[in-house]
Parts: C-alpha cells; sequence; structure tokens
C-alpha cells in the first residue's frame, strides 16, 4: 500500500513539474494531437475506400482503434519510466543510485517520470471509441463497461511488460533496442486492427507472445456483440488476465536479470 | 567545395559504424512492413480496388525501406544549438547551412541505402502480393533512381529548414513532432497515397512532401508511366530549388541574429 501512495505521490509531482512551463506544454500537447489525429486519419481514409474488414464494420473499426490508443496512451503518460526512460537511466548510469535506496528497482522507475503530454492522444483515443459505438449502436451494460475497464487496465499491464522486456535487452546491451520495439510499437500498430486480420503466425504472435488478442480484442469483439473466434461470452472475462501473466513474467525476468547489471555510468 | 565534400565523406562514415543498430532498425521496418501489407490483404479481400494488390506491397517495401531517409536528424546540430557550441562553426570558413546539407545528405543517403539494400533483397524473395514487384519497366527503373535523388535532396532541405526553427526556439520538439508527423503522412509512409481519395490525390502529389518517396515509387511500379515521367522531375526539381532557396535565406537571417548563451 504504501509503495501505491509513494508511486501517486511522485506522478502528482511529475505532472505539476511538467505544467511549470505551459507555453512549452501546450505546444507539445498539440503536437501529439496532430500525431495521433493523423494515425486516425488514416483508419478513417482506409475505411472511406474499403468500407469494411473481413466482419468488421467502420463503426468496430473505430472501436478498436481507440480501445488501442487509450490503454497505449495511459500507460505511457504513467509508466513513462519504463516505455521511455530506462534506456536514459542505464546509459547515464543515473539507475545506480536507485540500488542504494531501499525501495524494488522497478518501482523506482517508474516514479521516475511521467508523460502527460500524451493526454491528447487518450482524448483521440475516446473520440475513437465513442464514434465507434455510436455507429456500431452497442447495447451498453453493467457488465460490458467492467469488462472495458477490465481490458483497458490489463491492457496497460500488458504494455509494461512488453517494455520491461525491452528494459531487460537494455541491462545487457545499450543500443540493439529497436528490435523490441517490433512487440511494443508494432503491437500497437498492428493491434489497432481485430487480431482475425492476419494471418497464422502473426496471429499467433499476438496471442500467445503478446496478447493482444486476448486482452484487448477478445473483451472488445464481446463488447460489440461480435464474439472472436466465436468462443463463448465469458472467457472475455478471463482472457485479459493473460496481460497481468506478462506483466508477472517479466518482472520475475527482470528482477533476474538486475542482478547482471553492471554500471556503465559516470 | 572540397571541404563540403570532406564533411560529406566524414559523415557517410560515421552513419556506417554501428552496425548492430542497422540490423534491429531493419527486422523491425521488415515487421512493420509485413503488418501494413497483411492488413490491405484483408481489406481487399473484402472490396477489390482497381489498383492491383502487388502494387500496394511494392509500394509499402519501397516506403519501409527508405524510411531512415524521412525520419534522420542530425542529433550533433540539436546539441549543439542548446549547448551554445555553434559559436565554433560560426567560426568555420564555410556557409553554415552548406555544411550541413552535406551533413544531413550523407546520413539520410547512407543511412536509407545500408537499410535499403537487405530490405529489398528480403521483399524480393516473397511470394506475388506480399513481396516487392520487379519495376514496371527498364524506363521506369531509371526515371524512379533519378528521381529518388532528386527525392533525397528535397528531404534534406526539409530537414534543413525544420532545423531554422531549432535555432529560433530552443525547444522545438513541438515543431519538430508537427512537422515529422506530417512528413510521415503526407509522405505515404502511414497509408500509401496511392490509396487516398483520388481527389485528395490530385493536390497531395503536388506537395513538396510527396517528392521525397511517393514520385519514385509510382515511377517504379508504373502507376507514372515513364513518358510522364519529364514533368515528374521537373516538380521534383522546382521544390529541391524553392526549399533550398528558403532555407538558404532563412538560416541567413537566423544567423544574423544568432545569440550564443553559455560557454
Amino acid at each position: 500500500m504504501n509503495t501505491i501512495r509513494l508511486y501517486l505521490h511522485s506522478m502528482r509531482m511529475l505532472i505539476r513539474s511538467q505544467l511549470q512551463y505551459p507555453a512549452s506544454f501546450v505546444m507539445q500537447t498539440l503536437a501529439q494531437l496532430v500525431m495521433q489525429g493523423g494515425e486516425m486519419m488514416a483508419v478513417i481514409l482506409l475505411v472511406n475506400r474499403f468500407e469494411r474488414l473481413n466482419q468488421w464494420s467502420a463503426g468496430d473499426l473505430y472501436f478498436f482503434f481507440g480501445l488501442m490508443s487509450v490503454t497505449f496512451y495511459l500507460t505511457e503518460i504513467f509508466g513513462r519510466g519504463i516505455t521511455g526512460n530506462f534506456p536514459f537511466l542505464i546509459r547515464t548510469g543515473q539507475l545506480d543510485t536507485f540500488l542504494v535506496r531501499p525501495r524494488g528497482v522497478l518501482t523506482q522507475v517508474l516514479c521516475s517520470a511521467a508523460d502527460p503530454r500524451r493526454i491528447t492522444c487518450v482524448a483521440v483515443g475516446i473520440a475513437a471509441l465513442v464514434l465507434g459505438c455510436r455507429m456500431s449502436a452497442v447495447q451498453w451494460s453493467a457488465a460490458k463497461v467492467l469488462l472495458m475497464a477490465e481490458a483497458i487496465l490489463c491492457g496497460c499491464f500488458l504494455i509494461l511488460g512488453l517494455f520491461i522486456i525491452e528494459g531487460i535487452f537494455c541491462i545487457y546491451s545499450v543500443k540493439s533496442v529497436e528490435l523490441v520495439n517490433a512487440l511494443t510499437y508494432g503491437g500497437r500498430s498492428a493491434c489497432e486492427y481485430p487480431v482475425d486480420t492476419f494471418p497464422g503466425p502473426l496471429r499467433i504472435l499476438f496471442t500467445a507472445v503478446a496478447p493482444f488478442a486476448l486482452v484487448l480484442h477478445q473483451p472488445g469483439s464481446v463488447i460489440l456483440g461480435k464474439p472472436l473466434f466465436h468462443w463463448p461470452e465469458w472467457t472475455a472475462f478471463v482472457s485479459p488476465l493473460s496481460g497481468f501473466a506478462v506483466f508477472g513474467i517479466t518482472w520475475l525476468c527482470f528482477r533476474r536479470a538486475m542482478r547482471f547489471y553492471r554500471s556503465s555510468g559516470s | 567545395m572540397k571541404a563540403y565534400l570532406s564533411a560529406f565523406r566524414m559523415r557517410r562514415k560515421m552513419e556506417m559504424q554501428y552496425r548492430g543498430a542497422v540490423l534491429g532498425g531493419i527486422v523491425c521496418q521488415v515487421f512493420f512492413g509485413l503488418v501494413l501489407i497483411a492488413i490491405y490483404r484483408a481489406l481487399y479481400a473484402g472490396k477489390p480496388q482497381p489498383m492491383p494488390l502487388g502494387r500496394i506491397s511494392s509500394y509499402v517495401w519501397l516506403q519501409q525501406a527508405f524510411f531512415r531517409m524521412l525520419l534522420a536528424s542530425d542529433p550533433d546540430l540539436l546539441d549543439k544549438i542548446r549547448t551554445g557550441s555553434i559559436a565554433y562553426d560560426l567560426c568555420r570558413p564555410l556557409n553554415l547551412y552548406g555544411f550541413y546539407y552535406a551533413r544531413i545528405l550523407a546520413q539520410k543517403m547512407m543511412g536509407s541505402l545500408l537499410r535499403a539494400v537487405p530490405m529489398l533483397a528480403f521483399a524480393f524473395l516473397l511470394p506475388e502480393g506480399w513481396g516487392l514487384q520487379l519495376p514496371a519497366s527498364a524506363a521506369g527503373l531509371a526515371w524512379s533512381l533519378a528521381g529518388l535523388g532528386l527525392g533525397l535532396l528535397c528531404v534534406s532541405a526539409l530537414e534543413n529548414i525544420t532545423m531554422g526553427f531549432t535555432m529560433r526556439t530552443l525547444d522545438s520538439r513541438g515543431m519538430q513532432g508537427m512537422l515529422n508527423m506530417l512528413m510521415m503522412i503526407l509522405s505515404g509512409n502511414i497509408l500509401p497515397l496511392t490509396l487516398f481519395p483520388d481527389s485528395w490525390q490530385r493536390v497531395i502529389t503536388l506537395l513538396p512532401y510527396a517528392q521525397l518517396l511517393d514520385a519514385p515509387i509510382r515511377l517504379y511500379t508504373g502507376d507514372t508511366a515513364p513518358a510522364d515521367a519529364p514533368g515528374i522531375l521537373l516538380i521534383q526539381l522546382c521544390w529541391v530549388l524553392a526549399l533550398t532557396g528558403c532555407g538558404i535565406l532563412f538560416w541567413r537571417k537566423n544567423q544574423r541574429r544568432i545569440e550564443i548563451q553559455g560557454g
């Protein structure tokens, strides 16, 4: 409990410190809006030309796009320490100072950075979700709201877990991080579309290795009333938990890898 | 001239150094290419378009292979502007614009060639509808290579204009982010320009961003017939001249009001 309080406290401080330079903050936040808006425009243009993707209508596609955007960028806001700063901490040797403090390394990394500029990306995602729900005429119920919250929460942990893999690579070699970007940023770009778009190998990758399909697409498809692979609806409540599993496994690996950490800093 | 050439050569050698990073970049870019083509294939299965699928996959591969040409900036210069050590550069008996133009040109050329050659070789091996097709004609290939050269000059000039903004504001991350995104969309990296609504294409293909990769790729795939190629190259040439001219003026103006801070 204490750890969570510390984390929330540092988030508050980090976000307040970023707001100290309002002009720069506003400019960068707007830049994020343009960037994510551009991604959204690409989906709109595709839908405009092709109308549908397999069984998914335009509204469904916006919904999946929004679900991914909200999840991914919430993670970037609150998990910036892992999603962005970790290689920097290792390269500069700042990580060493974390080793002498009486808290877990991962906790301190998480507490070390926040990125509130991404808030506009989340806003674009929410707009896409609302648009998608309207166009696909989603019938909301308490269970579906709960399911959506569960999917987003588990999705955040899944993405954190994938970025921790990148961190583990960093511990062994400072460069060559781009390779793992295929899983994180590649996963984001690919899984803005439901997983049945992809041929076998990619489908397995996004179900078994980086389970975006289980965490986001399965609940999403149930909310839209078109369960993926015709699995029964209750599975949608269980499958997102795989996000926690990925986080747990990578967290354990991270702790092991930290034993081999050798400072490169000065 | 010799000084600019040696700046070009130094930078080219430097870009050859990080081969591990190149390999990681290639794997990542190949992955993105496969994902994009899978999406377009699924979309085509629902509603085929007049443009053959093979052309779309060729387009995607060429865009991914030359990705480094679009997004590569000179971090040294950014640092120099921030720390004030750009003062040393001002002492050189060189035109600052020309010096950095040579550097960025070398970086973009070498960076993208190193990645493009293995990626395109890989893409040729993929089956029909997934991989890269042969060029539509020998003439088309020759024209597209010429177009690629002009595109390279164009993107280097664009990059220097972005740098000019950095000199003005110090913290240009917002501006840079926006200009980069504009480039990614309007050059056809996120979505092939050939899939934009037809009425938009008539305007977009005239913008400078379309001259970088879209114009040469269309010449390669045969979307633009070799007979129309001289006109396309003329548009590219106009943009190269216009952007370089604007850049030189912009930098000259910046240099006059530059203030070095720190030491």
